[in-house]
C-alpha cells in the first residue's frame, strides 16, 4: 500500500465521511429516542388509523398485518428516507471521485503522473471506501444505542441490530459498487452523480409501490432496497443470507468490472 | 540511446486521426523541443507516453519500457509538467511535496525548496489562492525536484513571466548538461530555438521534421550585407555561394547559399570594408514546416 495515496485519499474522504457519519448518529439517535419514548402513542395510532399502517408499512416496505412492536419501531429508525438518503450518499460521493471526479477537475494528469499503477490506486481508493463504510455505520450504531439509553425504551437485541448493520453495510456495498462503475464509465462526475442519483430514487420508487402496484411488485427484485429487510430481521432474528449475498455479489462483480475499465480506458483531462 | 522513442505511432479518436505514424527518437542528454501548431497532435502523442492514452497503433517507450504496459515504472523515473495543469486546490506547496514524496518514496522537501526560492514561488501558499503562474511554479517544481532522468514538460513556459521563462530555461540546460533529457512542447518558435539541440515539428499529426537544431541553421537562410571599399569590386561576380538579392555601387545584399567558413576565406581577399553576417533565420523556415501543405524544404 502506497502511503502517499492513501494520504491523500483519507484526505479527500474524512469531509463526506464525517458528514454523513455525524448525520447518521444523530438521525439514529433522534429517531431511536422519539420512536422509543412515544411507544404507546405510536401502538394507538397503529390501531386507529389505517392511513397511519399504510404510511408504516410503505416506510418499512414490508406487507405487515400484525400488530406493531417494538421491532417495527426500531425497524423504523433504519429504513427511514433520512438514514437510507446518507448510507447512499457517502458512497455515491465518494466512489465518484476516481477516476470522474479527478477527470473532470483536470487533476487525472498530475495523479497518473505519478509513479503509481492504476490498480494500486483503485485498491487504495476501495480500502478507505470500505474503512468509511465501517466508520458510518459505527457511528449509526451508535447514535441509536445513545438514542435508545436516553429513552430508556427496551431495546432491541444486540444480535438482531448487528444483523441489521450487516445487511445495511452489504448495501453499501452495492450502492459503492455501482458508483463505481458509473464513474469508471465517465468523465463528468456530475453526469455520474446524476446517474446515480436516477438509479436511488428509482429502487426508492420501485420498492415503495410494490406495496400497492402488483407491476413494481414484479420488478422490485431489481431494485437494491429490496434486498434490505431490517423489520425481518428484527422480528425473526433469521441471519439475511441470502440478500446479504445477492448485494455482496452485485457489488463486488460491479465493483471488479469497474476496476477492469479503469484499468484498461483512456485518462486525461478532457 | 533513446530515452524516448516511438515508433509509427497513431492514435485515433473514433474516424479522427489525432497523430499518424509518429516516429519520434529522443537521445540521452537531449534538450529537445517538440513543435506544432495547436491541435497539431502534440498533447495526444505526450499523453501517450505517459501511459494515459492507449495507442491505437504503433509503439512507444520511455527508458526502454513500453508506455503502456509498465507506466507506472516508468514515471519513477521521469518528470511530468501537464499542459493545463490542475493541482488539489486543498494542497499548500509544503504539503504538495510531502504529498508527492511520500507517493514517490523519496523526500522532495528539500530539493523542493531550493527550487522554489530560485523560481521565486511560496510554499505556504495553497493551490486555491495561487495565481495560473503560480500554479505553474508548482507544477514545475514538483515535476523536477526527484531530479527525473527524463523530464517531459508541455508547453512549460505558459503562464510564467519573462524572467522566469528565462530562468527556467537555465535550469533546463544545466539539467541536460548534466544528463538528463528534457522533452518538451512547445507552439513557440523563438522559444524553442533559444533552447533545444534537437527538435520535430508535428503538424496534422505527423512529424514533417526531425533533426539537430545545428543541422537546421547550417540549411536555413543567412543574410549578408557586404560594404566595398572599392567600388569598382561592387560589379564583380558574385561567388557561387552567395545569392545576390541587391547590389549598388558600393553595397552588397546577398543571401548565404553555403558554408560561413567558405564566405570568410572568400571575403579574406576582397576589398571590403564592412561584412555583416545575419542569424540564421529559423523562424522563416520554422514557419514554412507549420503551415506548407508540400513537402516543406
Amino acid at each position: 500500500m502506497n502511503r502517499g495515496l492513501l494520504a491523500k485519499t483519507t484526505r479527500e474522504a474524512w469531509p463526506i465521511t464525517l458528514f454523513c457519519g455525524l448525520g447518521l448518529a444523530l438521525a439514529e439517535a433522534t429517531m431511536a429516542y422519539a420512536l422509543l419514548g412515544f411507544e404507546e402513542q405510536i401502538s394507538a395510532a397503529w390501531s386507529a388509523f389505517g392511513l397511519f399502517q399504510e404510511i408504516v408499512r410503505t416506510v418499512l416496505g414490508a406487507d405487515m398485518r400484525e400488530q406493531i412492536g417494538p421491532e417495527t419501531i426500531a425497524a423504523i429508525a433504519w429504513v427511514h428516507p433520512l438514514v437510507l438518503a446518507l448510507v447512499w450518499a457517502q458512497p455515491m460521493v465518494y466512489c465518484t471521485r476516481v477516476p470522474a471526479g479527478e477527470v473532470d477537475r483536470g487533476t487525472i494528469d498530475v495523479l497518473l503522473g505519478l509513479p503509481v499503477a492504476r490498480w494500486q490506486l483503485y485498491l487504495t481508493e476501495t480500502v478507505v471506501w470500505l474503512a468509511a463504510g465501517i466508520v458510518i455505520l459505527f457511528a449509526a450504531g451508535t447514535g441509536n444505542a445513545l438514542g435508545t439509553a436516553a429513552a430508556g425504551g427496551r431495546a432491541v437485541r444486540a444480535a438482531r441490530l448487528a444483523l441489521v448493520m450487516a445487511n445495511l453495510f452489504a448495501l453499501y456495498i452495492a450502492v459503492g459498487g455501482l458508483a463505481w462503475l458509473v464513474s469508471a464509465l465517465s468523465d463528468r462526475r456530475g453526469r455520474a452523480l446524476t446517474v446515480l442519483f436516477g438509479a436511488a430514487v428509482a429502487s426508492f420508487l420501485v420498492q415503495y409501490l410494490a406495496q400497492f402496484w402488483s407491476l413494481a411488485a414484479r420488478i422490485s427484485f431489481l431494485g437494491l432496497l429490496h434486498y434490505y429487510r431490517p423489520l425481518s430481521i428484527l422480528q425473526s432474528g433469521a441471519w439475511p443470507a441470502r440478500d446479504i449475498a445477492v448485494l455482496l455479489l452485485v457489488g463486488t462483480a460491479l465493483w471488479a468490472l469497474a476496476g477492469a475499465i479503469f484499468a484498461r480506458r483512456d485518462l486525461a483531462t478532457v | 540511446m533513446h530515452i524516448i522513442s516511438t515508433a509509427a505511432l497513431t492514435r485515433r479518436y473514433g474516424r479522427r486521426i489525432a497523430i499518424y505514424q509518429v516516429d519520434l527518437d529522443v537521445p540521452e542528454g537531449s534538450l529537445f523541443g517538440f513543435l506544432g501548431p495547436n491541435g497539431a497532435g502534440k498533447t495526444t502523442t505526450i499523453r501517450i507516453l505517459l501511459g494515459l492514452l492507449r495507442a491505437s497503433a504503433g509503439k512507444a517507450s520511455v527508458l526502454g519500457r513500453d508506455c503502456w504496459r509498465e507506466a507506472s515504472r516508468i514515471k519513477a523515473d521521469l518528470g511530468y509538467l501537464p499542459g493545463d495543469l490542475r493541482l488539489y486546490p486543498w494542497l499548500s506547496g509544503t504539503e504538495a511535496l510531502r504529498l508527492f514524496g511520500a507517493i514517490r518514496r523519496r523526500d522532495l522537501l528539500r530539493e523542493g525548496r531550493e527550487l522554489a526560492e530560485r523560481f521565486g514561488l511560496d510554499l505556504t501558499i495553497r493551490v486555491r489562492s495561487m495565481s495560473r503562474g503560480m500554479r505553474q511554479k508548482l507544477g514545475l517544481v514538483l515535476a523536477l525536484a526527484h531530479r527525473p532522468r527524463v523530464l517531459i514538460l508541455d508547453e512549460p513556459t505558459n503562464s510564467l513571466d519573462p524572467l522566469m521563462q528565462d530562468q527556467l530555461k537555465v535550469h533546463l540546460r544545466t539539467l541536460a548538461q548534466a544528463g538528463h533529457t528534457v522533452f518538451f512542447s512547445s507552439h513557440t518558435l523563438s522559444e524553442v530555438e533559444q533552447l533545444c539541440d534537437r527538435l520535430a515539428i508535428l503538424r496534422e499529426g505527423r512529424v514533417v521534421l526531425q533533426e539537430t537544431l545545428q543541422s537546421l541553421r547550417d540549411r536555413s537562410r543567412r543574410d549578408v550585407a557586404i560594404e566595398w571599399s572599392d567600388p569598382a569590386a561592387a560589379g564583380q561576380v558574385a561567388p557561387a555561394f552567395l545569392r545576390l538579392l541587391q547590389r549598388d555601387a558600393r553595397s552588397w545584399a546577398c543571401v548565404l547559399a553555403g558554408p560561413v567558413p567558405e564566405l570568410l576565406r572568400w571575403a579574406a581577399g576582397q576589398p571590403i570594408e564592412d561584412l555583416c553576417i545575419g542569424r540564421p533565420d529559423l523562424d522563416a523556415l520554422f514557419r514554412r514546416y507549420y503551415h506548407e501543405e508540400t513537402e516543406a524544404p
